[in-house]
């Protein structure tokens, strides 16, 4: 994926994203706080097949969910979020995994790794999990953190 | 009650009443604000309008300032820079249209410019109006236009005081003003962030007509002040902040002061001689080819080029400036150019732009492309 980024004086900037497949997508971030997303088909250099003006607060509506924040893909397993130099991880206990049973208290958080939450299917969110509850098969972990200390984290389960 | 509001009242009614017209037909209101000002100027009481259409000015350059400031140079293509390389052959033909019609040569320069400078604001305003943001032609157009701009600046700069003397002063201000800003940039916009949102309306207010009045008691352009104030504080960070301030601020100011100018048009053209139209024909004409070579360089393809080139039609706030320059100096002719172009140029290059895609279609003869079929996957 490519991404180019050009400031348009007196309206915004542009971000020109051309995907694998060599499609393109057009986003305008006006100084407003609109944007307009224009996408067009590979090989195509002048029409756009479609044109989408979006408020400031459906843009970021939409962005978190491309972001998978609101919904995470299961096809994907494990996602990142950038912020910066931080990381957001979704880990998720698999069958067999030596994380099922544990208690929150008992996992080996390196420094710089903090546990937000603990998603369980069909049970509403568990933001800051307290050290006795009890992890089981299908849970995801949302972890957070700096990139090393989520790596490492990652690696030890 | 003081006159004056009631010659607000029924200007921002005139204007309003406008606006709700062209609205209907996705139409810019720009240009009718023009159209308005000339159809009523008789009836309009324009002296008890003022400061407002001053102001407007004012800022209107303030806010060209802040967008298309020096700063802006670094961010512009290697494409739009040969555009605008282009674009400023414009300069050299004005120049030779001026002395074969007669004037000296800084009668000539001025009319150059007018000529030269299309207006960043109109076409900033004609293309989110019209939602052409995204499209690749925008991006070469406002890059041409920066590069319009800081020729313009440099122009007024020697034209706009009495002779060497007023050019040292103005280059002695701007070095002044850049100078501070670079001394006391990072410092003054800490400040500026802890400072409320109408103190900083109001400073930003007294900051921008201070210089203005400061380069015109120096001799120096006004209109020049105003957007080195601008620029000072796109530097200093404040872009944002002051856009969303001044923004509706402007805005009334601007649309009152294109009135005004439609408005005080037939003074200035009582006794219109056919040299001025003649030329001002010419200006238009001069820079269509130009522009859209200029297109040809920066890689567009043919459509887009007859795009960019007529979106570089409108003259504004800059052939307002130097016709106000050229009046008080002594050249009736090309101030009347500079102001003909304005009022030909805005609703003229509104209508292009406007209709662009059916004017390529009709020019370049395109057929229709079929539609593929929809890639499976």
């Amino acid at each position: 994926m490519r991404v180019e980024e050009a400031v348009l004086p007196g309206v915004g900037r542009k971000y020109t994203i051309t995907v694998q497949s060599g499609d393109r997508i057009v986003i305008v971030v006006h100084h407003s706080g609109k944007r307009e997303v224009q996408y067009f088909e590979a090989g195509e250099e002048d029409e756009p097949t479609m044109a989408l003006d979006l408020t400031d607060e459906e843009a970021r509506e939409l962005g978190a969910i491309l972001a998978g924040v609101l919904f995470h893909p299961e096809a994907v397993g494990d996602t990142q979020s950038k912020l910066g130099q931080k990381v957001i991880e979704w880990i998720k206990v698999l069958p067999g995994s030596k994380l099922v049973g544990k208690r929150v208290g008992e996992l080996a958080l390196p420094p710089g790794a903090h546990l937000l939450a603990v998603d369980r299917p069909g049970a509403p969110l568990i933001p800051n999990p307290s050290p006795d509850t009890l992890l089981e098969t299908g849970d995801t972990l949302v972890v957070a953190g700096n990139r090393e200390a989520v790596e490492a984290l990652k690696r030890t389960l | 009650m003081h006159p004056s509001v009631e010659a607000f009242a029924l200007a921002a009614g005139l204007l309003a009443l406008g606006a709700a017209l062209v609205h209907r037909f996705g139409f810019p209101p720009l240009p009718i604000y023009l159209l308005t000002g000339l159809l009523v100027g008789q009836r309009l009481p324009v002296e008890d309008l003022e400061p407002l259409p001053s102001l407007g000015l004012l800022l209107l350059l303030f806010s060209v300032g802040m967008e298309f400031g020096p700063d802006r140079l670094r961010g512009l293509s290697g494409k739009a820079v040969q555009a605008g390389f282009y674009d400023a052959l414009a300069l050299p033909l004005g120049f030779l249209l001026g002395l074969l019609a007669g004037l000296d040569l800084r009668g000539a320069a001025l009319l150059a410019g007018a000529i030269y400078v299309s207006s960043s604001a109109v076409i900033v305003k004609l293309i989110i109006d019209l939602r052409r943001a995204a499209n690749p032609e925008s991006e070469v157009v406002l890059g041409v236009s920066v590069l319009e701009d800081l020729v313009i600046l440099v122009l007024l700069a020697l034209l706009g005081g009495q002779g060497l003397h007023g050019f040292l002063l103005s280059l002695l201000l701007a070095v002044v003003y850049l100078g501070l800003a670079r001394l006391l940039g990072p410092h003054l916009a800490k400040v500026m962030e802890g400072l409320s949102d109408e103190l900083v309306l109001l400073l930003g207010a007294a900051f921008t007509t201070g210089t203005a009045l400061l380069f015109q008691m120096a001799g120096a352009s006004v209109g020049l002040g105003a957007f080195l104030a601008g620029s000072l504080a796109a530097s200093l960070g404040l872009r944002e902040r002051f856009e969303r301030l001044f923004g509706p601020v402007r805005d009334l100011g601007v649309a009152l002061f294109f009135l005004v100018v439609g408005a005080s048009a037939r003074d200035l053209f009582q006794g219109l001689a056919p040299a001025v139209v003649i030329l001002a024909l010419l200006g238009l004409l001069v820079k269509l080819p130009l522009n859209y070579l200029g297109g040809a360089r920066a890689g567009l393809s043919r459509k887009r080029r007859l795009y960019s080139a007529l979106y570089l039609v409108p003259r504004g706030e800059f052939n307002l400036v130097l016709g106000a320059l050229a009046q008080a100096q002594g050249y009736p002719l090309v101030a009347q150019v500079a102001v003909l172009l304005v009022l030909l140029s805005v609703p003229l290059g509104a209508l292009l732009i406007r209709f662009a895609p059916e004017l390529g279609r009709l020019l370049l003869r395109e057929a229709p492309k079929p539609r593929r079929p929809a890639r499976s996957h």
